[in-house]
This record gives C-alpha cells, structure tokens and sequence, in this order.
C-alpha cells in the first residue's frame, strides 16, 4: 500500500518549499521504517547520527558519508522508497556513464521524471526553444537517464524524436586502450547517423554532446544543414570550453540558440544554463533547486570555497523518490553566486579533474 | 639587461583570420619560475575550422614564396614584431629555455640566413633527374617532375632551441602550408616567425600558429596531409607513412689509433659543448680506440673552466633550468652514472643560481666498454661519455648516430660507416659534429619526406 507523504515533498515543481520543512520532511520519509528504502533504512544504521533527529537544514547533510560507490552493487530495487507501495510506477533504473569505472546504479520514479520534465521545458522556453519541432538526439541511450529524458522532451516540447543510438562506455574503452582510430571510427559512425536524419527530416532542435558537436562542425554539408533548420542546440554530458561555445555562437552557427546542461546520474537529472548570458562570459548552470543542489568545495578540507573560485562539485539529490546527498563529483567548477531564492550553489567553468579515485578520467565522446 | 617581470606579453593564437584572442591562456615562465607570457590555447574546434581553411588557401606564386621567405627572415633577425624588439624577443626566449643569449643571437642570424638562402637550399634535394615544374621543355620528352606528398604540412614542436624553426620554411619554400604547434616551453620563436612571414607577404591563411593542448595537438596532425616534430602528438603518431618523428641525436666522436687527439681536443670539446650543449647535433659519446683517460681528463680540464652564469649574461655559455627539473636531472644522471668513472660531475653538476634556477655544468664519464648503455644517454647539457674502442667492436656502437665525426685515415672503415645506414652524417677528420651549411641534410633532407617524384610527358 502506498503511504501518504508529507505534502511538502509533492509540491508543483514551480513553488518552492521552506528549505528546512522541505529537508526534515524528506529525512521523515525516507528514514522511517514504512517509508524508507530498504537501502537507507540497513544504511542508517552504520551512521553515528539519526537523520530524523539530527538533519534540520541542508546545512546538515554534510553528516553523511558519500555512499555513491556503495551504488555500484546495490540491488536497485532496495533504493525504492517503501512507501510507494508494492507496484511503485518506475520509469527505469539508470547507470553512471562509466568514466570512473564500474557503473552506478539508480531508480527514477515517474512522480521525479515529471516534475523534472516540468521544470526542464520552463527552461527551455526560457531560452527560447521552439514549440513543436522535432528533435534529432545524438547523445547516450540505453541505460543513461539523459537518453530518457531526451525522448520525454521532445514529445513534451516538440513534437517527434530521432534518437541516435550512442554507447559511450564503448568509446571510452576504446580511447583507454590506445585504439583512437577505433574510436574515430564509432564517433564517425554516430555522426553518419546524424547526417541521415538532418539531411531527410524536419529537424528543429539538435541535442548533443560538445565532442559531437565539434566533429559535426568538421563537415560543411552538415554545418550548413544546422543553420537551415535547426532552431536551437541542447549540449551537454562533457564540458564545453569558453572559445567553443564564442565561436559556435558567432561564426559557426550564429543564428542557432545554444543551451548547456550539466548533468549526471547520480543527481538524476541536470542543472541547465542560466538565461540571458552573453556570448563571451563564462557559462552558469542552475540548478533544480532544492531538490538538487551544488556546492564548490575545497577537495581537501571539504570547505566551501569563496564565489569566484574554483573547486570540487558536491552534489545532493532530495526528492520524495530518491535520497543521494554529498556526491563529490569528478568535475571541477567555479562557484557562482544562485539566482535569489535557491539553494546551494550555481557553477560555471566546468572541467574533470585528471585523476579521480586512482582511475584516470577518459572523457571520450560523452 | 635587467627587466622587470611586470612587462608579460599575451602570444595570441595566429589563426587563418588573423591574431585569436581567446579565452584560454597557459601561463609561460622563465627559469626561475616567473611569469614572462600568457600563451593563448584554441580548442579542437578552432584547430579543425583554421586547418579547412588553410587547405582552401591560394598558394603565392614560387617567386613570391622566395622573396616573402627572404623579407621574413630580415624582419625575424632585426623588426619589431609583436611588440618585441629582436633583443627583447631573445632576452625573453634565454630566460624561458635557459640557453645561453650568444646562443639565441646565433640561431637569430641562423634564421635569417637560412631564409634568404630556402631556394638554394630545397634545390640541392631535388633529385638530379627531376625537374621542379612540369612547364620546365624536359617534361615534353618526358621527365621526373619534383611534386609535393600533400598539401598542408603541421609541424609539432618540441625542443627550446630556436634553430628548430629554420628547417620548416623549406616547406613553405616547397608550396606547403603550414600550421606550427609550437612548444610550450618556448613559444615566442614560432610566435615571431610567423608574424615575420605575415609581415613579409604570407596570407594569413597561408601559415599558422596553433597553441594547444593535447587533445587539440591531434586535431592539428589530423587536418594536415604531413607532420613533422618531437611531440607528443607525434610521437602518438610515428609509426604512420605522412607523420615524420624527430629522433635523438646521439652523435658522436670517434678518434681511432694512431690520430693525435690533442690536435682535435678544441673540436671534441666544441662537438660536446657548442651553443650549450643543448641540440641533438652535440656529441653524447667520444669512442677512442686506446686508452680514453686522457681523453676524458682534457675534455674535463676544459670544462672546469666554464663559468656558471645566468642564462642572459653575455658572456654565459652553459644551459640554465628550473631548480626542480634541473635537480631530477642531477639524480637521473648520477644514477645512470653508477659503475662508470666520473671525472667531472660524479658528485653533482648543478650550480643554483640566486633567483631559482640553477646552471647544468659539463660532466665528463669515462665507460669501461664502448656498448655500455650510458653512451646512449643524450641530455640536454654538456654531458659526454668517454669510452674504449677496438676494430673488433666495429660499427656496433657506432649505430644509431645522427652525426658521426670520424678522426681516422682508415678508407675500408669509412666506408663502413657511409654505409651505414643507421649513421646520418659522417663528418671525416676534424669537423665538429655541429657543422653544417646550406643544402646539407640534417637527417636527411626534409624534402625526402615533402616532397615525391612523378613522370610527367606532354605535348
């Protein structure tokens, strides 16, 4: 039998709760023993803090550990909270890319997935995105969230999707083997794909990711077919450097909006480029605040650094459907003051660190 | 010369449409860990967008080519460029590579000289068959026609000494053009000869400057037809028929029985330590048959003279680096040196300097076998290894030689060592193993690689 939850964690995802009510509700839900997690109710028991009692503000989620790798041999089903009841409404279980090895798991409800399908088309609009185009998606499927939330995009905001199926993991294992030519030959392939569907279809609004993006830029027929249709470009899943983005937007494809994300698994979702920025400045994601939320920390001592500076992203994930909090993340960033009324930090000037818990970071095409 | 540090001037990317101010800068330091240039990066998207563009880019008439090669040279040893007078380009590139200023000033006249002479130089490899264009009247009974392997050439820099960049103005000279990847370490030489060629007729989608880093570094290989250099990329890249790798020196010295080596000590001496001892034309290894203690003890007794200077003093002759690398340098050589008899540096050879950076002394190293594995160690200071030689150990030791001075009267060794083929150059009596002039290959001539031959008939 699903439980009733606190009504401050099923708000519209356009009114903002009482960050400290929101945070308290959440740790009620997903601690108590008929709402939590199989997961986190075994997990709190190793913990020297009561969550319910001791987590008061966001503030206080520095009390836990980092327990994303513990995500790479979770059963998934033990993360569904138990007060969705026996027949939860799943929209499926998602995986890191992969970048720092094995792969981490998580569940996506769909009561998350709407609410964060609501909040990404307000931004678009905001961006100025066409309504009802149709989408050619050259970025991750299979068991990568962005894939998904690509394809609700597009059937949300425009109007049909072609996706292209894309396998990142195949290519960083390629790069790490030293085999580029073998990986060139993938990404070619991915971009082959592409052509077919620019060259036939409609296309109005192109997502991809900024490697992608350059190879495509390569090939005139292509770049000249993106200034034809495509209206708007959605980038994200790696890093695009500030004279990129200044030469896309003022000589290769000038008339075509350019909107980053940032994103990862483990926070469900993404944080999408702030509105109104300039050609030239650096590029500002916000978040989904405050159920997910940044902040730009000092790897060493875990202190937040001061605006401007840069540092390691920490992320957390707060919603009725999945609990993720302090995820230090492999990327680097600026940190950058939120829009009024937000929680946590906005990042811009995103780069990998090199090395990341011994593993060295392969980027590739995702 | 003193300079403040305060006067850091930003090296701008030189793409197809001009100078690029981008957004992306690595900071340049000197020796002694200041910083003297911002040096602005483009990413692969700039990289592959200004290499489309240079292979669209009309080719100036060989005529042109010449005459804007020659200016740019003149411009390159004596203009303002950029905002650098010549000694303030070669002060900044002493104090950033730590070579020794008589040094940078030489490879300025180098450059200069080499421009005005590309025609002449390129000439001497074009096979004696061949013709250089297919309107030459040979062609019309049929003829060779000297033709270019490709279109667009990347050069991938690797090494600080500015004479690196006389050799590729050979390409240009040829009809290539040309994007320079230039060091890090030392960009300001490739920066300035550029600009010089822009200022002297080139367009400016005709030959470029692309900073970078790594990932992009590919990008420029892959939008050329040929590469040449000592990078990383290239070096990524080596086994490949159109990517041509700069490879060690290891030259050496041989002195076989009977020849007076005291009569050749000024040359072995020069052979080690000329222009800093930094270039891969300096010897790494004297080989000589007899007893090589005496050897070793002159060539040490001459270094111990060597004064320890900062990199800009007029009269410094020895190489400057950072302290740290400079110490890892200490402890790289001192290990390998383990067995071997020291008589100069076998306790250490750097001298710190008071700003931070420390002088690279001479070290001298007898070896007790002429296949000891430290004769191949080339570094980039004056270090030598001294060892034995017999006939019997024969031209083993010998391979792998960029130059080889042979101080010998035997014609049956000569010939050995012209045929072989691991030997780039033989120098036979007493030439040092830095000689060179115009229209001898270096390893090689470049254009072996350029350039091809093709049967042309007509009419």
């Amino acid at each position: 039998m699903p439980r009733e939850a606190n009504p401050v964690l099923e708000l519209p995802f356009d009114v903002r709760p009482d960050p400290d009510e929101f945070i308290q509700a959440a740790m009620d839900w997903h601690f108590s023993p008929e709402t939590g997690s199989p997961y986190w109710l075994e997990r709190a028991k190793k913990l020297d803090f009561d969550p319910r009692a001791d987590v008061k503000s966001f503030d206080d989620l520095k009390l836990f550990p980092n327990i994303v790798n513990e995500l790479r041999d979770t059963p998934a089903q033990d993360l569904v909270p138990q007060g969705y009841g026996d027949a939860p409404d799943v929209v499926g279980v998602y995986e890191s890319g992969g970048t720092t090895g094995a792969p981490k798991r998580v569940v996506c409800l769909a009561d998350w997935m709407d609410r964060l399908v609501a909040w990404s088309l307000v931004n678009l609009d905001a961006h100025g995105f066409p309504r009802g185009a149709n989408w050619l998606g050259v970025t991750p499927t299979g068991p990568h969230i962005v894939g998904e939330l690509f394809s609700r995009s597009a059937a949300a905001h425009g109007s049909l999707s072609f996706p292209v199926d894309l396998d990142p993991r195949w290519v960083k294992r390629l790069i790490a083997a030293g085999r580029t030519d073998q990986a060139d030959a993938y990404a070619e392939h991915v971009i082959d794909q592409a052509a077919f569907v620019l060259r036939t279809q409609d296309i109005g609004v192109m997502a991809i990711t900024p490697p992608l993006l350059e190879r495509l830029a390569r090939r005139d027929e292509l770049v000249d077919l993106v200034n034809q249709k495509v209206r708007a470009i959605r980038w994200g899943g790696t890093q695009m450097d500030a004279d990129s983005r200044y030469l896309y937007r003022t000589e290769v494809f000038p008339d075509t909006l350019l909107y980053g994300h940032y994103g990862s698994t483990m926070i469900l979702g993404i944080a999408g480029q702030r509105p109104g920025l300039g050609d030239d400045g650096p590029c500002v994601f916000d978040t989904f605040s405050p159920y997910v939320t940044f902040s730009v920390v000092n790897p060493e001592t875990r202190r937040t650094v001061p605006y401007g500076e840069r540092g390691q992203v920490v992320m957390n994930h707060i919603s009725k459907s999945l609990f993720l909090p302090n995820n230090l993340e492999r990327d680097l960033a600026t940190r950058i003051e939120p829009l009024p009324g937000q929680i946590g930090d906005a990042v811009a000037d995103i780069a990998p660190v090199t090395h990341f818990e011994d593993e060295a970071v392969i980027e590739g095409v995702y | 010369m003193t300079r403040s540090t305060a006067d850091i001037v930003t090296l701008d990317a030189l793409g197809p449409a001009g100078a690029y101010a981008s957004r992306s800068h690595q900071e340049i330091k000197d020796v002694a860990g200041n910083p003297v240039a911002r040096l602005g990066l483009v990413p692969t998207l700039f990289v592959s967008r200004a290499m489309t563009a240079l292979r669209r880019s009309a080719r100036l008439p060989v005529d042109d080519r010449i005459a804007a090669i020659a200016r740019a040279g003149e411009l390159f040893a004596t203009a303002t460029l950029g905002g650098l007078s010549v000694s303030e380009y070669e002060y900044r590139v002493s104090r950033v590579s730590g070579l020794p200023l008589s040094v940078v000033r030489a490879a300025t006249r180098t450059a200069a000289h080499r421009a005005a002479h590309v025609h002449e130089s390129v000439q001497y490899a074009r096979p004696a068959g061949s013709v250089g264009d297919w309107r030459d009247p040979l062609t019309r009974s049929g003829r060779a026609v000297w033709s270019r392997r490709g279109d667009v050439l990347a050069v991938h820099v690797s090494g600080v000494h500015p004479g690196a960049h006389s050799l590729w103005l050979e390409a240009l000279a040829l009809g290539f053009k040309v994007a320079v990847r230039p060091t890090r370490r030392e960009p300001f030489t490739a920066h300035r000869l550029v600009t010089a060629l822009w200022e002297a007729g080139f367009g400016t989608d005709h030959v470029i400057l692309l900073p970078t880093e790594q990932e992009a570094g590919e990008a420029v290989l892959r939008g050329a037809d040929l590469a040449y250099g000592g990078d990383d990329v290239i070096r990524r890249f080596a086994g490949e028929s159109t990517v041509l790798p700069q490879e060690p020196g290891r030259s050496k010295v041989l002195l076989t029985a009977g020849t007076d080596w005291r009569a050749h000590l000024d040359m072995i001496v020069d052979s080690v330590a000329h222009h800093g001892g930094t270039g891969c034309v300096n010897a790494t290894a004297v080989l000589v048959e007899g007893d090589p203690a005496p050897v070793a003890e002159a060539i040490a007794a001459r270094f111990t003279a060597l004064p320890s200077l900062p990199p800009e003093d007029e009269k410094a002759v020895l190489p400057v680096q950072a302290r740290m690398p400079a110490k890892a340098l200490e402890r790289y050589v001192l290990n390998n040196a383990v067995g071997t008899r020291a008589w100069l540096g076998g306790d250490g050879f750097i001298d710190e300097l008071e700003d931070g950076s420390a002088v690279l002394r001479p070290t001298v190293h007898q070896l007790d076998s002429p296949t000891a594995p430290q004769s191949d160690l080339e570094l980039p200071f004056p270090c030598v290894w001294v060892a034995p030689w017999t006939p019997e150990a024969g031209l083993e030791p010998l391979r792998d030689t960029l130059v080889l001075t042979a101080v010998t009267d035997d014609a049956r060794l000569i010939d050995d060592l012209v045929n072989e083929p691991t030997i780039g150059n033989l120098y036979i009596g007493g030439h040092p193993t830095h000689w060179t002039d115009i229209g001898m290959p270096h390893d090689g001539y470049l254009s072996d690689f350029l350039m091809r031959t093709k049967t042309v008939i007509r009419g």
